[in-house]
Formats: structure tokens, sequence, C-alpha cells
């Protein structure tokens, strides 16, 4: 099984992370197509597929957001709230990415419906053992849900 | 009325008894059987004589007494008192006339009324002799029953009003003596009762005066002046309010007013001028007195307990304000760890990540030395995450609300050993867990972080060629459960034993030993925070003994 065609949208503000990320996905061998936008604002507007994200075959519906937290115009919590709130976003998978342990921000994301909560490690080598894991659960392991067209 | 009639011959008596039943022409005495009898004396030398007279007069009800001579009417009188004596004058020996005449030399018998009672042939001027001596009556034998009878009678009456006077007199006297004594003792209770009031208004410790409805002060005990400083005629001379504060005279003009219309007693507070300009705090209680228009109050100097209380408000403000701070340092405290976590880990994550980077991609460019730095940036970068992770937790150790349950000691140390299982592998060591279950009250996150710090301590500090044996056991006394990890390392100097528990006390180069130098003080923050304690026994190169207390369950 091959997730050829598979998009991963990933929403990180901090470049070094954008590029030790795609770093870490590349030796993890996925072979999922991973968008990369720089904000909470952007976010929503690709997954809308508003003003620059509306090329649909450009960008395509991902079938799992990397959400940070802290992001710059919208936080990932703001961002994961809207998704929840929309027919054709609310099933896609979202793993929480980020620095913080804090309980308040792991509830949070909880109560508002993630799927998956991981801390970014330090070790770049647990970061590509992290992303592996992602990659083989949420790609291949798991059964997507189909899309919500209501 | 015809002498001559009715009347009864001495001699005759006997033959003659009196006739009782004939209506008598004067009124006889009512005879009240309730009334004391009066005492009659009858003295005459003859028995017919006495015994005529006797029946005569026993319809008076009388007590008649007989006596036979002077002498013996003379015996009888000296014992007894009687209301009228009848005397015969001729009598042998002592005559009537002398008889009288003793009887009235003696004081007592002075006024007793004596009828005579004589012939008819006495002369005129033995009937002179007799009222000079004092008769106050004649009786002319042979007597008349009747006459007799109301002669007497009167006398016998005279003397029962008399007594009766006398007696009525001695009541008036005793009642005007129980009332005289009745108000003295009320005077003297009155008295007394003042003297106590005087003496308890003079040496109470509070202030006790009387004041008018106009605010002027009538009547002050000494402690005014004591407490105060001004002197009576200063507290007299102007109305109570100048004294108040200006503060607080609003409020005791409307007391007054309270008090001029009738309501009763209320406390109240307010500071007093001093003779030296200073205030000084009383705490009032008033009662007013309307139909004298006065009140009566009672003031107490509460200034030590105004000054205390404002003392404590202060305090309680500053405690407050120190809270206040408190919470925002401890906002702020937790907007830097928050930052740590988040803001502190990205660059590390970047100097770390792009070092490995630059060893795997770019590691042939670079000689030994190249990558030497690059380890060291990567390894560098690595430990400053542990110390943040350790610090981010002792922080929290320190701040966050620990809630304590029952947990099962062997549990949680079975289950970290479980997770420990790598690192003993790899150290080839050996831990014996050497207790049943056993409860303590703890916090189980905080539990299993000081027990983790312990177990990995006792696996470090062992020299690299000894397999490290770990031996876990608990004691029990009063309530508390020991918690023993005992290891076979390096050991620690006793100097050592209390600082290495101190926040980055380290007693080795991170080279010889890694670690940040927080375990330790997290775990005494940890048991102090969950009630519990904990500490060390050790000598060098003899293993150390770490144990940790907390409260059973």
């Amino acid at each position: 099984m091959t997730s050829n065609g598979v998009t991963i949208l990933h929403v990180e503000d901090d470049p070094n992370d954008v590029l030790l990320i795609a770093r870490a996905f590349r030796k993890a061998e996925s072979a999922a197509q991973v968008q990369v936008v720089n904000d909470g604002e952007k976010a929503v507007q690709y997954l809308a597929g508003t003003d620059t994200f509306a090329k649909r075959d450009q960008f395509p519906l991902p079938s799992l957001v990397l959400l940070d937290l802290k992001l710059p115009r919208k936080s990932g919590i703001e961002v994961l709230e809207w998704m929840r709130t929309q027919p054709g976003l609310k099933r896609i998978p979202v793993v929480m990415l980020t620095s913080s342990r804090q309980p308040i921000d792991i509830n949070r994301a909880y109560d508002l419906g993630v799927n998956a909560y991981l801390v970014k490690p330090v070790d770049f080598d647990a970061l590509v053992e992290m992303l592996k894991t992602v990659d083989s659960f949420w790609l291949r392991v798991n059964e997507p849900p189909s899309p919500n067209k209501d | 009325m015809n002498p001559a009639h009715n009347r009864l011959f001495g001699s005759a008596l006997q033959s003659a008894p009196v006739p009782l039943s004939r209506p008598d022409p004067f009124p006889r005495v009512a005879v009240n059987e309730d009334e004391p009898k009066v005492n009659i004396l009858l003295v005459d030398d003859r028995a017919d004589k006495l015994l005529a007279l006797q029946a005569v007069l026993k319809d008076l009800n009388q007590n008649v007494v007989v006596a036979r001579s002077g002498k013996e009417a003379l015996r009888q009188l000296l014992q007894t008192e009687f209301a009228v004596i009848l005397l015969d004058v001729s009598m042998p020996g002592m005559d009537g006339f002398e008889t009288a005449a003793l009887i009235r030399k003696r004081e007592a018998t002075e006024h007793t009324p004596i009828i005579f009672v004589t012939s008819l042939n006495q002369s005129e001027n033995q009937i002179t002799r007799g009222y000079q001596l004092g008769a106050v009556d004649y009786i002319l034998s042979p007597i008349i029953p009747t006459v007799l009878r109301s002669k007497v009678s009167v006398f016998v009456e005279l003397f029962k009003r008399t007594e009766q006077i006398k007696r009525q007199g001695e009541r008036l006297r005793q009642l005007e003596e129980m009332a005289f004594k009745r108000q003295l003792t009320e005077a003297v209770d009155r008295l007394e009762a003042e003297t106590k009031r005087n003496r308890f208004f003079t040496l109470a410790l509070d202030m006790l005066a009387i004041a008018d409805f106009d605010g002027f002060i009538l009547q002050m005990n000494p402690t005014w002046v004591k407490t105060l400083g001004f002197s009576e005629d200063e507290f007299k001379s102007r109305p109570g309010l100048d004294f108040v504060h200006a503060e607080d005279r609003p409020a005791m003009i409307e007391q007054l007013e309270r008090l001029r219309e009738g309501a009763d007693s209320s406390y109240f507070e307010g500071r007093y001028r001093c003779k030296d300009g200073s205030f000084r705090w009383l705490g009032w209680t008033a009662s007013p007195f309307p139909s004298e228009r006065l009140i009566y109050i009672f003031a107490r100097d509460i200034t030590q307990r105004k000054t205390n209380e404002q003392k404590i408000e202060s305090l309680n403000a500053q405690l407050k304000q120190r809270v206040h701070e408190l919470t925002d340092i401890n906002s702020e405290l937790e907007a830097f760890s928050y930052s740590i976590s988040h803001d502190l880990r990205a660059p590390l994550r970047s100097m770390q990540g792009f070092a490995d980077a630059l060893l795997e991609e770019q590691g042939e460019r670079l000689d030994d030395t190249g990558r030497e730095y690059a380890r060291r940036v990567v390894n560098s970068a690595k430990y400053l995450d542990a110390l943040l992770n350790d610090l981010l937790d002792y922080s929290k150790l320190s701040r966050a609300e620990l809630e304590r349950e029952r947990v099962d000691l062997r549990k949680e140390t079975s289950e970290l050993i479980a997770l420990l299982e790598n690192d003993v592998k790899k150290r080839n060591a050996q831990i014996e867990l050497e207790f049943a279950s056993e409860m303590v009250s703890a916090h189980p996150a905080t539990l299993r972080q000081i027990m983790a710090n312990l177990v990995c301590n006792a696996l470090k500090f062992v020299p690299p060629e000894r397999p490290p044996v770990v031996r876990i056991r608990t004691e029990r006394r009063d309530g508390v459960v020991r918690i023993w990890v005992e290891d076979n390392g390096i050991g620690i100097a006793p100097e050592h034993c209390d600082r290495i528990f101190g926040l980055f006390e380290r007693l080795h180069t991170v080279q010889d030993y890694p670690g940040t130098g927080i375990g330790l003080a997290l775990v005494r923050k940890g048991a102090e925070r969950m009630s519990g304690c904990a500490g060390v026994e050790s000598e060098p190169q003899r293993g150390s003994r770490f144990w940790v207390e907390l409260p059973a369950a």
C-alpha cells in the first residue's frame, strides 16, 4: 500500500521546524505530499479553498493536518475549532505537533476533538521516529473517514 | 327616790335577799365576755356584809376580791390593780380612813377610786374627812343594791375605758415605734446603698456620667479626668459634643437626638479629645431617662482595641496586596514556564536538528574536529532540553495543587521498574523489591517522579565496572511510611548529604555522571508537597541509602 497522492497539511510558522520536519519526513520515507502554510489564517484559507488556495488540484484537501499550537494570526486551537464546525472538513484527522506540554493546551485540544497530540522532540532521530509512526498509523493503518459532502 | 325604800339593812341581808328580778332603773353595764375582767376590792371586817356586797356585785361579772381588814386590803393592793375599792369606814384596828390615807400615799394606788361604805348615822364631818382623803363617793348602809351596782359599774367602766385607752396608747406607741424603726432602717439601707453606689461610681474603671438633654455632663466619675486629662470643671463647662472628634460629631449628634426621643440604650464608638490634643476612642452606651431629661452614660476607653483593629486591618490589606502580588508572580511564572516549554525549546530543536543534518549530510566535508564540534552542539542541545524539562517539572511541583489519594507503593514501584527495563539490562543491574503492598497518601504522578529519580540515581551513581544492586524496602511507624532506596554505588560524603537536595547541586561533572542537578531537589520538594520529607544516609564508596517519608494511608 502506498500513500501516493495523499496530502498532509503542515501548519507551522517556524521556518527551522518547517525545514527539519520536511527533512524528517524524507528520512521517514513518507510518500505523502506535505503542503506547508505558515499561519492559522492561511490554514483556514487552504482548507476552505479560498484566496490563493482556490485551485484544489494544486492544493488538494489533506488526509491529515499537522497543526502547531502557537501560530500567527490564528492559533492552532482556533483553526481546530473552526474545522470542527465545517461540514466538509470536520472529519479530517488533526494531529497537534507542538512544543507545548502544558496540560491546559493538551486538554483544550482534546476537548475540541483533536485526533492526537504530539510534542516535538528535541532529538532529531526521535522526530524521525515520531513522523514514521504518524505516517504509518494515520496514512496506512487507520481507516480514513469518507469526505462529508453535506 | 325614797332612800328608805329598797334599802338593804346590813343585818337583814340574809333575810331579805336582793330581788334580782326586779327591773333595774339604772342601765346595766353591758357585759362583754371577751373583755378582760377588772378587779374590785371589798374591804369590811364583817363577813356578812362582805357576802351581801359580793352578791350585789355578782351581776357585774367582774373579779371581786375581799379583804377583812385595812391591812389585808393594803396587801391585796400591793399585788393587784383594782378598778375600785369599797372601803368600810368603821373597822376595828385600822379604820377605813386610815386605810384610805395609806392607799393614797402609794403612788400606784394614788388615784384608785375609793368608795366609802358607812352607816347613815355617820356625821357630816366624817363624810367631809372621807372626801378629803380622796374618796370619790360614799355609799350609805344599808345598801341599795341598784345604787351600789350602778356606782361600782361606773368605776368598772371607767377603769376599763382607762385601760382601753392605755392599751390603745400603747398600741399607738408601738405602731409609731415600728414605723419609726422602719423609716430608720430604710434610711440606713438607702444610705448604705448610696454609699455603695457612690463607691461604685467613683471607683469604676469605666467612665460613668450623667448628662442632661443638652449634652452637658452634670455628674462624672474620676475616670474621665484620668483618661482624658481634662478637669471635671472643664468637662462640665462645655457641651460634651465639643470634645468629640469632628468626623464623629454628626453620628454623635444623631445618637443624642435618638436618646432625647427616648430610644433605648445604644452602643456607638467615637473619638474624644484629650487635654493634650490627642484623641482617644471611646465605646459608648447611653440610656435616656426622659422624665428627668437625663442621659446615663457609660463609656469605655477602647483606643487599644481600635489601634489593634487598625493594625490588623492594615496587615490584612498588606497581606491582600502580598497575595495579589504573589498571584501576579505566579501567573508570570506560569507564562514563563509556558515560554520555556514552547519558545525556548524551538531553537534547541533547530540547533540539534541542523547539527545532526550537518553531520549527516555534510559530514564528509568536515574533519574530525569539525564533526566533534557538531556532536558537541547536538549533546549540548540535548542537555539543555533535559534541563528545561526538569526545571519545568520542578516549578510545576512548587506551584501545582497536588491532590493526594491512596496509592499502593508496591504497585507504582513495580510499574516504574518495568519502564526502566532497558536501563536495567544495559547496566546488568539488579533491583530487589523487599516489601509487600504498602498504602501511602500521595499524588500518584509526583510519587512516580520521586521514585523514578531515586531509582535512576541508584542505577547511575555506580562505577561502570560494578553491576548496580538496588534494594527497595519500607518501614512503617507512627502513621508514616519510610521508603528506602539503597544502592551499592559511589556513596556521598556526610558533609554533602544535605547539600545534594538543593537545586543545581552536583558533586560530579556531567562527563562522569550526566544529570541536570535537579533530580534530588525534585525528590525533596515533591515529598514536602505531600506532607513528607526526604533524606540520605551514606558514606563514600559504601553505597547510599536514600529515603522518603510519606503519610501512611
